[in-house]
């Protein structure tokens, strides 16, 4: 039946006129999915190398524990990766804040847990009970007082320290705002990440006007590149910038 | 076509539809997750579930685009019918590896949070009031539930429970899911790779969907309507054996007239089933055939041959000064019309 023999119906064997056609249609759409899934692999940006350091071990130091604006140990007896003098921010898992650390803020701590770690940016992730955070004997020691560096206009973004430390890699840009956002709220230590070098930091630990956490509306301003005004101090050897969240700009 | 609903009605043709289909699908999600890693030298590998995300949201992006091809194609060239035969296995696997992207997505950055998953998902970001930041996860989304719905009802139960012209009204949702999918990309991962390919890649095919929608409608527009009672198709001569000429009437009916076996015969040219354009099928063994999905009808009378049910109204004919025309006033489905004889 000619009819049949051009064109197509379902259920009967597809007619031999249309045949070439339709493997070359099956092979071209193999091949532009193959071309596509190169093309789109490749303009995947390579994230910076950063991340989880288990090959580091355990880190144990002994410091004192601040939580303004962001909990930080001011460490006193380093380890082999944290020396003393250092100022390192703590996390705990997943997207909260390192857990029982109310009634130790202030005092010496030991504290011990895995480093991530991002060029210049280094966190502690630690876990919960008294191995991975306790109070420590004696006294919390006088500690150098912040250094002010004055008032700063900087470009870059505002991101969890965490995540830019490398527990996600990307762990920064517009889709990975909400994360960024959870973390922040989950008592993450919030970072800028600056366009350029501050006094050699590229990482800054991130507060609000008054020296307490990042202020909500700031969050609407996470993961975008923005330029914000702010006071810059210095504690130990950890920048932190102050911000006037009314200066925040998108850019 | 079935007198009764079976899952699937395999036949061969479905069998090589969906495995080409799932070779190109698992190509590239392999080229991209594997493959691409590897020649390109990454020192620091993405996070796998975020690159499987990318993966996965990237590939259902590109699904949605060839399916949305397909419709216009068909039109512009018949040649292209038989994608469409299968179309909704295709629309199926789409969603299934749009969905395999957001438990990737979801159950990577919405857990371990202080907020339960969900509520973490709809409010850890309400920037809405700015295009840099926007919560393009609400775009995704919308496509999600859209995708989920159009897979749930794309079978010909739903077809036949809702009735073809509600069925065919949901289904239009993909066009929003689609619009919804390009926000969400351009607004969310297309500001996170290197460089402007990649949003150059979307925009491009996202162009190039809307620019077949538009060849095939200003095709298809085609003649004004004509009026009147009985109006004009064509010589008998311009129609070949087992094929139509498609007419539109006042009040925007098509009706399509077929030649078989030398005599003339008009019925509607909307498929009872989803619509499809019945003039632009042929008649076998005495069957308009629809070239969507291959039901069929009797040219004399508009009803499926047994122990199908289907019917569609018919028209009738006549023959004035060496034209055929169509009386505009449609029969009821599936009342018979003696077919006009052809001039000797």
């Amino acid at each position: 039946m000619r009819a049949r023999d051009e064109f197509f119906i379902g259920f009967f064997p597809i007619p031999p006129g249309l045949r070439p056609f339709l493997a070359a249609i099956a092979a071209a759409l193999i091949l532009l999915f193959a071309v596509a899934g190169w093309f789109a692999a490749s303009t995947q940006a390579a994230p910076d190398e950063a991340g989880f350091r288990f090959d580091f071990g355990r880190q144990e130091v002994t410091g004192v524990l601040s939580l303004h604006p962001y909990p930080v140990i001011r460490v006193t007896e380093g380890s082999e990766r944290l020396a003393a003098g250092r100022t390192v921010m703590l996390s705990g898992g997943g997207k909260f804040a390192p857990p029982q650390v109310a009634a130790l803020d202030r005092r010496l701590v030991k504290a011990g847990g895995v480093i991530l770690r991002r060029g210049d940016l280094d966190m502690l992730q630690i876990g919960g009970g008294e191995r991975n955070l306790s109070a420590a004997e004696g006294d919390a020691p006088a500690l150098s007082p912040p250094e002010r560096l004055g008032r700063w206009r900087l470009e870059g973004e505002i991101c969890d320290g965490k995540c830019a430390a490398g527990a996600m890699r990307p762990g920064r840009g517009l889709s990975h705002k909400a994360c960024a956002n959870l973390c922040i709220t989950g008592g993450v230590p919030a970072v800028f990440v600056s366009a350029a070098p501050i006094e050699g930091a590229t990482f800054l630990l991130m507060a609000g006007p008054e020296g307490g956490p990042l202020p909500p509306e700031a969050l609407a301003f996470t993961a975008a590149y923005v330029s914000v005004e702010g006071e810059i101090e210095r504690i130990g050897d950890l920048l932190v910038f102050r911000i006037d969240p009314a200066t925040l700009r998108a850019l | 076509m079935s007198v009764s609903y079976i899952p699937v009605q395999w036949n061969g043709f479905k069998h090589r539809y969906n495995l080409a289909l799932a070779l190109a699908v698992g190509l590239y999600l392999w080229i991209f997750v594997e493959l691409g890693p590897a020649l390109l030298g990454h020192a620091s590998p993405i996070t796998p579930p975020i690159h499987n995300a990318r993966a996965f949201g990237s590939c259902a992006f590109l699904m949605m685009s060839v399916i949305l091809m397909i419709g216009p194609l068909a039109r512009l060239d018949g040649r292209f019918l038989p994608l469409l035969y299968n179309r909704r296995h295709f629309g199926v696997m789409t969603a299934l590896v749009a969905l395999s992207h957001f438990l990737f997505v979801f159950n990577w950055y919405f857990v371990f949070t202080p907020l339960p998953s969900w509520e973490a998902l709809l409010f850890s970001n309400t920037a809405y009031d700015r295009a840099l930041g926007f919560p393009f996860e609400a775009f995704g989304m919308f496509a999600l539930l859209a995708l989920l719905i159009l897979a749930a009802t794309s079978h010909d139960f739903w077809l036949s429970f809702l009735t073809p012209r509600i069925w065919k009204s949901l289904h239009y949702l993909i066009y929003p899911a689609y619009a919804a999918v390009v926000a969400h990309v351009t607004l969310g991962a297309a500001q996170g790779v290197r460089g402007l390919a990649f949003p150059a890649l979307v925009w491009a095919l996202a162009l190039l969907v809307a620019g077949l929608h538009l060849a095939a409608w200003r095709k298809e527009r085609g003649a004004a309507a004509a009026m009147g009672e009985w109006v004009p198709v064509c010589r008998p001569e311009e129609i070949e054996e087992g094929r139509a000429r498609v007419v539109r009437l006042a009040g925007g009916e098509r009706a399509a007239v077929f030649r078989h076996e030398g005599r003339f015969s008009a019925i509607s040219n909307a498929c009872a089933h989803q619509n499809g354009p019945l003039g632009e099928g042929r008649v076998v063994d005495g069957c308009v055939t629809c070239p969507w999905h291959g039901f069929q009808y009797r040219v004399d009378d508009g009803c499926s041959p047994a122990p199908f049910t289907e019917k569609v109204p018919t028209y009738r004919l006549r023959l004035r000064a060496g034209l055929i025309e169509i009386d505009a006033r449609a029969n009821p489905p599936g009342t018979p019309v003696q077919p006009l004889e052809a001039p000797r």
